[in-house]
């Protein structure tokens, strides 16, 4: 891929604005589908984020001052999309964050677009049983398979601290699936 | 029961498949939404709408109300012009020739003497036509 200031010019750059943009569509949708999935859980709520998600950052592109990598600005949005969908929702439906996200994960046995079996609803189960910040660094480090600088770019914390976080919610998530 | 060990396991996928080809017109369809967000037309709230209107209302039936009273000030006003004195001069006054004359300094008669500058022609005419031309010379 080109220099990176250079390509956010093609992007603000009216002339180049379309074939750029379609550029970065096609380089980062997967990888952003992906993270929102496994915020959101079920596939229609993903697609719904994932566009408003790209529809921000062109929106947004103009005051990007490229302070960080295009990759994690683009994540953080993704993130900060998809968890505000979240409680948006949550409140739609009068209950709470997490009782939402255990009743999505009772429907995903149901859900065509879910494969998993017994180990990943009780995995998904046990992920939703710690705090926000630590879902968010489990999902990122253990099925996204991000390196600790990434996921400290996206989320804005210490590599140090992100350790910690991760090493405390794979402890927990040990002792859930164990005891359950 | 064993403890489970995230890391002893196998890796755990996350299970989540997404329809075919859903990647394929993706780009399409967020292109087409971002099209659409432009072409929007910019939506006024009514509200607003509603303010300017009302301010408009306001400004109007302020100045309408203000028309006697700009009607009032130009009747009133204290000014006079000229024909009006003159005519009031004329015809109401009970100044004689002789007041007038006691009133007047020597700006005034200058002014005077500008205003009533009778050419010669005409002077002639008048005396041409005054019959008792004979009677304003000896004098």
């Amino acid at each position: 891929m080109i220099d990176e200031k250079e390509f956010i010019q093609q992007l603000l750059d009216p002339k180049t604005q379309n074939t750029a943009f379609q550029q970065l569509l096609s380089e980062y949708q997967r990888p952003l589908y992906v993270h929102i999935r496994n915020i959101v859980l079920n596939h229609d709520d993903a697609d719904d984020v994932l566009q408003n998600t790209f529809v921000k950052v062109f929106q947004y592109l103009k005051n990007f001052k490229g302070e960080s990598k295009l990759f994690s600005w683009m994540y953080r949005i993704a993130t900060n999309e998809a968890l505000t969908f979240l409680s948006q929702k949550a409140k739609l439906n009068g209950i709470t964050s997490e009782a939402l996200q255990n009743k999505t994960i009772d429907n995903l046995k149901a859900d065509i677009y879910f494969d998993g079996d017994e180990i990943q609803i009780k995995l998904q189960k046990a992920i939703i049983t710690l705090p926000e910040k630590q879902q968010l660094v489990f999902k990122m480090k253990y099925f996204q398979e991000l390196k600790y600088e990434e996921i400290a770019a996206i989320l804005g914390t210490s590599v140090g601290a992100l350790k910690a976080s991760y090493h405390h919610a794979v402890k927990k998530i040990e002792i859930y699936v164990t005891s359950n | 029961m064993k403890a489970f060990k995230l890391e002893n396991e196998p890796k755990i996928s996350t299970g989540f498949k997404t329809p075919d080809h859903y990647f394929d017109d993706l780009s399409a369809k967020v292109l087409q939404q971002i099209n659409e967000d432009k072409k929007e037309v910019k939506v006024i709230p009514f509200y607003k709408r509603k303010k300017v209107l009302s301010i408009l209302a306001a400004a109007v039936i302020i100045m309408a109300l203000m028309i006697p009273i700009v009607n009032n000030y130009n009747a009133t006003s204290k000014e006079l012009d000229e024909d009006t004195l003159e005519t009031y001069l004329a015809y109401q006054s009970n100044l004689n020739q002789y007041d007038l004359i006691q009133n007047l300094d020597a700006k005034d008669i200058q002014k005077l003497n500008k205003n009533v500058a009778i050419e010669d022609e005409t002077l002639e005419d008048i005396l041409s036509s005054t019959p008792n031309i004979e009677h304003l010379i000896s004098e």
